[in-house]
């Protein structure tokens, strides 16, 4: 398998202030941000990066969904057509009894389906190594990566001053 | 991140005129349907007036006590977010003391017996020696007696008035002398923090009294939750329309979408978890199909399908669907059309919960001794037969009918359509409005009184940076 190794030139704020102020002046400027990463969800982030909200909960309602119709019919069908039982005297197909069931497969197909979905999503998977810039991103350091691959020099001097004009703290090169 | 926040924003609440014609307009409109029903739609006992009244006074009382809770529940929890509305909660709050006269009235029925709302009133019953001696009222008259009633009312809803007026003026003082010091909310938090333990146990009493004593028979252990969890739906449905309201008048500037949004999910999350005490009282009664408690669901399900089917979609299925996503609850319209219909789904909740007990209630008072009429008169005692195995006609000959015309009315409209307990009709609208103008009018009125915004609170400037 082939894999494109990406440069990344990257750059680590101290605050998530002034990561926001410098997400903003990169975004103006037309740079090209490749990701930024930081120890926790930064609010205001999102929409100054223009990510788009996530799909993940329209996901989770129709696992959900999958759930109530897969408990559902099934109580239905087994209790009905296959196995009917009399229980307490109620009617074979006793829906208030089903609510219980339909309710918990419900909350479990929609909560493994999500997890799944974002693990799928992310690349995640027990064993997996993902690179990482810096370590202390996921401490106290707020980044900004750019990919550099076949930048010419006026490009990576144009991206030097822009972390230096924004008040990087560190800025380096990486492999990934 | 530019944070534009205006702190010059508009604090002092102005009453306007064209609202408060409207809404005294609104209490008169109330007034005239209760006079109505009173003395042209109702029977001898005025059981229609009397479950209006009671009715709308307990949901609304409920909505402000269920205010000052979510407030003192966010005061103690240290939260910040709502800060910038939560005047609207503390003016909610002082409705108590007006809640507090309304129930007067009925305490005052209740030794008077101006009213028959509830079956253990009538003590005649707890006596073994008379033939229809009712051995479970007997059993519960140590909790409903007159005197539970009337001192349990008058005392907890004024220590409820006490709290809300403590953590009013506390709040009003530390916007005219707070400093850094924060000692003024630091008593808040203590008045908050007392409440909560105070308010859980009390206002389970206060239900049972006021709305489950209507069943006098059947008693269920989740009642009280499911009748606050109800207020609560109810409550954060109208703080909602009225702080879009006074958004729509120019006040409130720094209360953004993200606290609308963060209203809308206690809407969404209260609903799911009205829904779940409704369904948990239901189904457990429901599975262990016992009769003495059947009976309650049994009346509602089979004769009153409407309001029972209804309650659930209107309470559970909308706000579920309608506010599940993100977007509904940062919009105006989703927001407005569901709290309206939370709102009223909620008072109609309480109508179910009140009506057919006291319709039952009024059906044996007025029926009894009418021999002829026993057996319709009494359709639905198959249900409630257990406690009621004492043979009504023995002793109907002793009983004198006073008023044979109502008495005729009430048994032959037993089994049918009766307007006003089959289905809210139109002067338990006018009634609810009427009500309605009056909590708003007192609210409205409380917000005059102070600054809008506590700007000298510890959580302001942190509310004004909410992001969800």
């Amino acid at each position: 398998m082939v894999t494109d190794s990406k440069e990344v030139f990257y750059g680590l704020y101290d605050d998530e202030e002034d990561l926001l102020v410098a997400v903003q002046r990169a975004k103006n400027a037309h740079l090209d941000i490749m990701d930024v990463y930081t120890p926790f969800p930064v609010h205001g982030l999102d929409p100054i990066l223009g990510l788009s909200e996530s799909r993940l909960h329209i996901a989770g309602f129709v696992y959900g969904a999958t759930g109530t119709l897969t408990a559902f019919l099934f109580m239905t069908w087994v209790f009905t057509r296959d196995w009917p039982i009399i229980f307490g005297g109620k009617p074979y197909w006793s829906v208030p009894a089903f609510i219980p069931i339909t309710f918990e497969l419900t909350v479990l197909f929609a909560a493994i389906g999500m997890v799944v979905s974002f693990y799928t999503v992310c690349g995640l998977a027990p064993g997996v190594e993902n690179p990482i810039l810096d370590d202390r991103i996921t401490d106290d350091k707020f980044c900004i990566a750019f990919q550099t691959n076949g930048f010419s020099s006026s490009e990576m001097n144009n991206l030097k001053g822009f972390f230096k004009s924004t008040g990087a703290s560190k800025v380096s090169t990486k492999v990934i | 991140m530019a944070h534009t926040h205006n702190h010059s924003t508009k604090i002092d609440f102005t009453f306007p005129a064209g609202a408060k014609s409207l809404l005294l307009g609104g209490i008169a409109l109330g007034v005239i349907c209760l006079a109505l029903t009173f003395f042209m739609f109702d029977d001898a006992l005025h059981t229609r007036f009397w479950t209006n009244y009671l009715h709308n006074t307990v949901f609304f009382t409920g909505i402000a006590f269920m205010s000052l809770f979510i407030y003192c529940a966010f005061t103690t929890a240290y939260a910040g977010w709502h800060t910038v509305m939560k005047r609207v909660w503390e003016s909610y709050s002082q409705f108590l003391i007006v809640g507090l006269i309304l129930m007067l009235p009925l305490v005052a029925g209740v030794f008077l017996h101006w009213h028959h709302l509830y079956h253990w009133t009538d003590t005649s019953l707890m006596d073994p020696a008379n033939p229809e001696y009712d051995h479970i009222l007997a059993g519960k008259s140590g909790f409903l007696n007159k005197y539970w009633y009337g001192f349990g009312t008058v005392i907890i809803l004024g220590v409820y008035v006490l709290f809300a007026n403590r953590l009013r003026s506390l709040s009003i003082k530390e916007d005219e002398n707070g400093t850094s010091d924060w000692s003024y909310h630091q008593k808040m938090r203590n008045w908050a923090a007392a409440f909560l333990p105070i308010a859980g146990f009390t206002s389970a009493a206060l239900i049972w009294q006021w709305v489950m004593s209507i069943d006098a028979h059947w008693y269920s252990t989740m009642f009280a939750w499911y009748a606050t969890a109800s207020w609560g739906c109810a409550a954060f449905a109208l703080t909602i329309l009225t702080l879009i309201y006074l958004k729509s008048l120019g006040y409130f500037e720094n209360m953004t979408d993200e606290h609308l949004h963060d209203l809308g999910k206690y809407l969404f999350a209260f609903s799911i978890f009205w829904t779940y005490l409704w369904f948990s009282q239901f189904m457990l009664i429901w599975y262990s199909n016992n009769g003495e408690e059947t009976t309650y669901f049994y009346t509602r399900v089979h004769q009153y399908p409407v309001l029972w089917y209804a309650n659930l979609a209107v309470n559970f299925l909308l706000p579920f669907f309608v506010l599940m996503r993100n977007s509904t609850k940062r919009k105006y319209g989703t927001l407005v059309f569901t709290s309206i219909l939370v709102l009223i789904g909620h008072w109609w909740d309480y109508f179910m919960m009140i009506k057919p007990g006291a319709l039952h209630t009024a059906h044996e008072a007025l029926g009894h001794g009418h021999h002829g009429d026993h057996a319709e008169g009494h359709h639905d005692a198959a249900a409630h037969g257990a406690d009621h195995a004492a043979d009504h006609g023995a002793e109907a000959l002793t009983h004198v009918a006073n008023n044979t015309e109502d008495i005729a009315h009430a048994v032959e409209h037993a089994s049918t359509f009766e307007a006003g307990f089959t289905l809210p009709g139109l002067l338990e609208l006018g009634t609810m409005l009427g009500f309605l103008s009056l909590f708003l009018y007192v609210a409205l009125n409380q917000l005059t009184k102070a600054k809008l915004e506590p700007q000298k609170d510890p959580y302001y400037e942190e509310s004004l940076h909410h992001h969800v």
